[in-house]
This record gives C-alpha cells, structure tokens and sequence, in this order.
C-alpha cells in the first residue's frame, strides 16, 4: 500500500532536477542573467522625476545643449555628460569596451544624459576599466546631476574598480543602459 | 696629392691647455692655490630635519598622478619637504606635531597582488617612517578632506571606506591599532565630534551622528535639510573643531552652520550671493549666476569665521569649475566682506590659521602642465608668491 511519504517525494524531485540539471548549467544560466542584467533598465534612477521629460533646449543643461553623437573620442560626446576620467575609446578601447588587458568593473556609477539625435534620456552606466596604470588620454569630466560622496552611485571621482583583479583605474567607459 | 687634414691630436691638446695654464699663473704673479685655500670635501652627509609644524605651513597633494604631499612655507615661498604618500591617498596631522598621518593602499606587485590598507605614520622632525597601523580598508578617491580625520586631540583616526557598502574603521592612533568598523549606510565626509564620535553628511539631507564609544555604535540622524541629488553640499566643508561648528556650502551657495554635538542644530540657510548683494542663484538650466565650484572650493578661517570661496559664473550643474573669484564671507554676518578676482582659475584654495592669514590657491593646469600654487595676503588679495609646476589637488594647513 502507498502511503503518502514527503521524504521520498523530496528524493524523487531533487534527483529529478539533478539529473537535468549541472552545476555548470546553473552557473552559465546565473552568468547569463548576471551579464543581461544590464541590458534592462534595472536602474530606475531619476524615473519619478522623468515622468513628463522636458527635452526642450530651455530645460537642458550646458552639457546637453552642446553634445554631439558623432565622435566619442572628445568630451561633448552626449553619453559623456558625467564622465570623469580618461576615455577608454582613447586608450585602445571603445565607448562601452576596455582597452586590452584591462578589466570591466562590474558596478559602476551612473549618469542620465540626452541623447541630441532622438532628444530621449537615457541611463549611462560609467563602467571604469581596470588592472591597468592612468591612462592619462582624453581626460573629461562631466558634471551633470554630479553630485557629492554621500551619493556615491552620483559622484565621478570615486575609483569604481570594485570587484575587478586589481582596484588600478585605467579609463573609463559610458555604457548605455536603455532609455532613462 | 691631397694633404688630409687632420684632427690636433689629444695630446697636443692637453699640451697646449697645460701651457695656457701655466701662463697665466705666471701672468697672476701667484699660483691660484695660494689665493684662498681650496674647497673641503663635503661632510658625511645627514638629511635635513624639520623644526615643528608651523602655522604658515601648506601640504599640497600633488595630484592623481605624482604621489605625496608637498610641504611649503607661505612666508618663505619655499618647498621643505615631502610627506611620502601613495596616490589617492589622505594626509591627516597630528595636533600634537609630533606626527604626520598618511592613509594609504598599496598592492604588494605594485599595482597588483595583495592589497595593502594602513595608516602610515611618519615622524613631523625627520620624515621618516615610524610605522604602519594596518586597516581593513578605504575609499579610493581624490581630492578630498573629510575621508581620513582625527579627533579625540589626536587619539583616535576615523577612515571612510567604501567597498561599495559605505562604513568607517575606526583607529586607536595611541595604541596604533585598529579598533572597529562602523557600518555607516548612505552617509560619508565625517567630521570629529568631540566626546561622541563623528558626524556625517547622508544621501536623505540629513546629518548623521555616530557616538562610537560603546560596543554598538549608536547612530543618529538629523531631520533632513538639504537636499542631496538637486542642491547638494560640497564635501569639502568649513570645519571648526574647537568651537565644534561646521559651515555647509551647497551648489547654489545656501550656507548652513551647524553646531555638533550628540544631538546638532543647523542653522537656517542664507544665499552667499545675497551676501553679496548680487541675484541668489538657482538650479534652473540656461539661468546665468555667481556659482561656488572647484575641487576644494571652500576655505575656512577659524579665527575670524570667515569662509573664503571659489566662484565662477556660469549655468547650474558647473559644480566642479575652477573659480575666477574669492568671496571672503562673515558667515555670522551674513556678509560677502571682499571679492578677490583671480588672473589664473583656481581649483583649490585653503588658509592658513594665522592671525594673519594667507589664502594658498592652486591654479588650473593646462594640457600636460602641472598648476601654479599661488599664495596671496589674505587680508589685501596681494600676491606673494607664485609657485610654478607646484600646484595639486587637497590643500591643508595645521588647525588649532
């Protein structure tokens, strides 16, 4: 006669789901959502207050009045409007890539910039390249809604190389999260 | 045939100068060896040593890329020595003078390997190494002054760290030991509070107090009064450790004071440009003021309570411009006392805590030029002294 046995229900189950399963699988799939994290607008910074956008060149800053979005090896590129630190598209890099050999961080600080071809916002994330000495190339800091240590998420002078082999800052990229 | 011509051998050469010399010790009269008696050797040679601290002393971080502190004399003009330091790291002095302080990281692979976080101690008469009190860790981040402090009259060091959860090691700097770590969310730039802790400006707008003696640390907040992401305080504050005042500058140039204790009040706020008789400035794109700025743009003479400001004018969001102008303000009068217009922008000004003053300003550099360090009477704006390629990033002076 079957009784009802949770324990080797709990068995059956599990070595179900180990059979099918590999620890690699589970890493790979946790990889995966790790790496297209960034892809969703996880970040909902400034959301609240981007409820009815202004885009109007009354309401944009210096930065935003004078970007361009041809060439991201200069300063007034529109992603760069708070930047700080060498550009890694002057160092070997690119925009949103490190030079060779250095290192992604994998947190960053961010920034909200508009985008002069489609007037929309979107969230940067300023994702400092790693394990390398100062480039010292194409030095820009931009400073809009910048603000102070106590919101470290907002400030651009601090080393962003957490979780990276090495905390040495080479440059900085400007990675595009989606629309802000 | 062709006749080669040839070189003057060395020889001939050596033999010609020997008869020039000996001809003109003939013309002289006197061989030039009895005329004064020749140079002595050097002595075996001793580095030189400091006399104590002086209050007309300047230490100038030399920057993100050149490690350690400069240390200049505003009455002479001239450089006495280097307080040796790795870059991104802060610099503290001991009241007591007896000491310099240096937080500091290093990799033992140089820039890679294990990492390293101490506070280095050297001695303020030799410069040279005391020792080395190990920590758990730090912030890495320039050009600020509120990340490394002393307080208890140089007993105790509190380090901000951030990895990226925000929390502070405090450090028993008589013992030379580490002591604890305090968890200190959403809050960092601290300011000593005498038998209590430390205070620190939060992301809400609010002013945390930590009173650290006990085996929890207590924390407590202020109500908000600023706010952090649309007006923010700059983190390089006035700060007064003897009359336990803070003075807060926001980037459109409200002034707070605060008086710190286990429970602080903060005054109401007054615009630094009413101050000085000119249109208050706001966060509006597009609208053209007077604007605080720069990297250390604020200075804060203790004796007197006068802040001495970098301004700029230009748009919102122009936080981190150099200044064109020092405004002296008397924070209790409400009153911008002097405008002092710059020839040179400067990036970052201190003052010396002398009865009379002098403001030090480092000046912008251009491409692949390193700034000026300019030092001017505080009390008439004249220049003393300019000091080429000497500029840097923090400034600091020894504080009563």
């Amino acid at each position: 006669m079957k009784t009802f046995n949770p324990d080797a229900m709990g068995e059956k189950l599990l070595r179900r789901f180990a059979g099918g399963t590999s620890r690699r699988g589970i890493l790979a799939r946790l990889g995966l959502a790790l790496v297209a994290a960034p892809v969703f607008p996880v970040l909902p910074v400034s959301r609240a207050s981007a409820a009815k956008p202004d885009r109007s060149p009354e309401a944009k800053t210096t930065f935003a009045r004078n970007a361009q979005s041809k060439d991201d090896t200069k300063c007034d590129y529109w992603r760069y409007c708070a930047i700080d630190g060498s550009l890694c598209s002057c160092c070997g890099g690119a925009v949103n890539r490190c030079p060779p050999g250095a290192e992604h961080s994998p947190v960053s600080w961010v920034g909200t910039c508009i985008n002069p071809d489609d007037g929309r916002a979107y969230l940067i994330a300023y994702r400092d390249c790693c394990g390398k000495s100062y480039c010292n190339k194409c030095d820009c800091d931009g400073t809009d809604r910048e603000t102070q240590l106590y919101v470290p998420q907002l400030n651009n002078d601090v080393i962003w190389c957490f979780g990276t082999t090495s905390m040495e800052y080479h440059c900085s990229t400007a990675v595009l999260v989606g629309t802000a | 045939m062709m006749k080669i011509q040839g070189k003057p051998s060395l020889s001939v050469m050596l033999k010609a100068s020997a008869a020039a010399v000996c001809a003109l010790g003939l013309l002289g009269g006197m061989p030039a060896a009895h005329a004064a008696d020749p140079l002595q050797p050097d002595p075996e040679l001793e580095a030189v040593t400091l006399p104590a601290p002086k209050p007309s002393w300047v230490f100038v971080e030399r920057g993100f890329v050149v490690p350690g502190n400069a240390i200049y004399d505003t009455d002479t003009g001239k450089m006495l020595g280097l307080v040796e330091a790795s870059t991104l790291s802060d610099l503290a002095l001991d009241p007591g003078g007896k000491a310099f302080y240096v937080s500091e990281s290093i990799w033992t692979k140089g820039w890679r390997g294990t990492r390293q976080d101490m506070i280095t101690v050297y001695d303020a008469n030799t410069l040279k190494l005391k020792t080395e009190i190990a920590i758990p860790g730090r912030i890495l981040i320039g050009g600020r002054k509120f990340n490394f402090v002393i307080a208890d009259a140089g007993k105790t060091a509190y380090v901000y760290n951030l990895d990226p959860a925000s929390s502070v090691n405090m450090v028993d700097l008589a013992k030379g030991k580490f002591v604890k770590k305090i968890e200190l969310p959403g809050c960092a730039s601290l300011m000593p509070v005498t038998g209590v802790g430390f205070s620190a400006l939060c992301s809400d707008g609010s002013l945390a107090t930590v009173k650290t003696a006990g085996a929890k640390p207590e924390i407590t907040r202020s109500a908000p009064f600023f706010s952090a992401t649309n007006d923010p305080i700059f983190d390089n504050f006035g700060y007064d450790g003897v009359k336990q005042q803070a003075v807060f500058l926001t980037y459109t140039g409200q002034v707070y004071t605060a008086k710190l204790g286990a429970t602080p009040t903060i005054s109401e706020p007054f615009s630094i440009q009413a101050a000085a008789g000119v249109a208050p400035a706001d966060t509006k794109p597009l609208d053209v003021h007077w604007y605080p700025g720069a990297r250390q743009g604020l200075a804060y003479h203790l004796g007197t309570g006068h802040a001495f400001v970098l301004m700029h004018t230009g748009e919102y969001w122009t936080h981190k411009e150099s200044g064109t102008e020092v405004w002296e303000l008397d924070v209790a009068a409400k009153k911008v006392v002097r405008r002092i217009p710059l020839e040179t922008p400067a990036s970052a000004i201190a003052v010396t805590q002398e009865a009379s003053p002098k403001l030090v300003l480092s000046t912008e550099g251009g491409e692949g030029d390193r700034s000026a360090l300019l030092i001017l009477d505080a009390k008439t704006g004249e220049q003393k002294f300019k000091l080429e390629r000497s500029g840097g990033g923090v400034l600091r002076t020894l504080e009563p």
